[in-house]
């Protein structure tokens, strides 16, 4: 390659380049993307869903029993791997009229499941109450169910054909105020738990829980709606009364509530 | 020729290994014709320039195995090269390690105006647009001159201690 045409080349080149550098200039600073933010980003809706028990009416949210539990664990002997249960009879309704307290001769739940109220932005005015059938308890095990497990929890034994709402045979809460949890898309729960337990007479402790909304959403294939409320919280059984060395002081509950308008 | 984004990609790729060539070759040449200058060290530099582009084709294949890991079936050669003509195209510059084709100095930067021309065609076609695709290129070309530099570099010094050491008298 003879001198002129390297020289040729180089200049060729050079302005190609500057060419490019040129074009490829904004005149502008580039401005680096803001950092991710590592906040929790919370989203909330203004859901408002109230309890009714009209069929059909889509404004009235009813209990989805079936689809409901509450579920409960604790370690085995305090030390090992969970022992889980779950309560087979509960509702939704608000027995601290303790003319409420009574046998029911009826197959499923007695009173109404309609002592709720969910404000998804306004949590200020949700509400619910709530009981569990102690004696209900179910881990599997027939033997412990109808057996141990009723004494240990003072209570007793299931009568067919009879729904026992009896004081020594329920434990209740009611909610005394409903926040929004800081830390995330849940609420703060505050509420009063009432169970007899071993004890002469009920006591009601003050219990804080972390509630969480499952939104609304229509069911797929279907011609109406779910939502779903998840309420966590724990208890010292030996508050209560109930002396069991076959597990831990704190129970964690966990309570799935299913609500449909149909 | 694809227009997707793994195309764009494989193009960037090719632009990084060979298109800082010609200006990299251009200087190398106006330098070695200073006869001023072109003592010792310096005179290594033209005639390691078909070496460098070799070592660049070796490296390029080098960057082809290595995104193909582990699987080298025909299946996923075929699903990987987005441009298969010129990856082979850029695999040819392993060549240049050939005696007979090392002495055709012109060769390897007719090799690398292929990519060269890669740059110019997106000069062309987005000059008026301000999507990027230019200042792209142009940072890849510019990694590519630093890289054919470098490349260059440490060839003529490898070149440049083995002929030192064949002209050390033996003790």
């Amino acid at each position: 390659m003879k001198r002129f045409n390297n020289k040729l080349l180089m200049i060729i080149l050079l302005i190609i380049s500057g060419y490019g550098i040129i074009s490829s200039c904004t005149h502008k600073d580039q401005v680096l993307p803001a950092a991710v933010s590592t906040a929790v980003k919370i989203t909330r809706g203004n859901h408002i869903h109230l309890p009714g028990l009209t069929a059909g009416d889509t404004t009235q949210w009813k209990f989805d029993k079936v689809h409901s539990a509450v579920n409960w664990s604790t370690p085995f002997l305090e030390v090992g791997a969970a022992l889980t249960g779950k309560f087979n009879q509960f509702g939704v309704a608000d027995l601290s009229n303790n003319t409420k307290l009574q046998n029911y001769v009826v197959a499923g739940q007695p009173l109404p499941d309609t002592s709720w109220a969910f404000y998804e932005g306004q949590p200020e005015k949700s509400h619910f109450a709530g009981y569990v059938q102690i004696n209900q308890i179910n881990t599997g095990e027939p033997g412990r169910d109808g057996g141990c497990l009723v004494t240990t929890l003072a209570t007793t034994k299931i009568v067919p054909g009879t729904q026992n709402l009896t004081v020594t045979n329920i434990a209740q809460i009611k909610t005394t105020s409903i926040t929004f949890d800081p830390a995330g898309n849940d609420y703060i729960v505050v509420f009063n738990f009432t169970w007899q337990g071993g004890l002469a007479a009920p006591i009601t402790e003050s219990i804080t829980g972390k509630l969480t909304y499952v939104p609304k959403a229509l069911v797929p294939a279907g011609t109406y709606s779910d939502f779903g409320l998840t309420l966590a919280f724990q208890i010292n059984k030996a508050d209560f009364g109930i002396i069991s060395t076959e597990t831990a002081d704190k129970i964690d509950i966990v309570i799935n509530a299913n609500f449909n308008n149909k | 020729m694809n227009d997707g984004f793994l195309s764009y990609l494989q193009q960037l790729e090719m632009i990084a290994f060979f298109s800082g060539y010609p200006l990299v070759f251009a200087i190398s040449y106006a330098i070695a014709e200073n006869a001023k200058i072109n003592k010792g060290f310096i005179s290594f530099i033209l005639p390691s320039l078909p070496f460098s582009y070799g070592l660049l084709g070796i490296l390029f294949l080098g960057l082809q195995l290595k995104n193909l890991y582990p699987d080298y079936s025909s299946a996923n050669i075929n699903s990987h090269l987005q441009h298969p003509y010129l990856v082979i195209w850029g695999l040819l510059a392993i060549l240049f390690f050939i005696p007979g084709l090392r002495k055709k100095k012109q060769l390897p930067l007719i090799h690398s105006f292929a990519f060269f021309a890669l740059i110019l065609i997106d000069l062309l076609k987005h000059f008026s647009n301000s999507n990027g695709i230019v200042q792209n290129d142009m940072k890849v070309y510019a990694f590519s001159l630093i890289f054919n530099m470098c490349t260059l570099l440490v060839v003529t010094t490898i070149g440049y201690l083995f002929k030192l050491s064949q002209k050390t008298p033996a003790s």
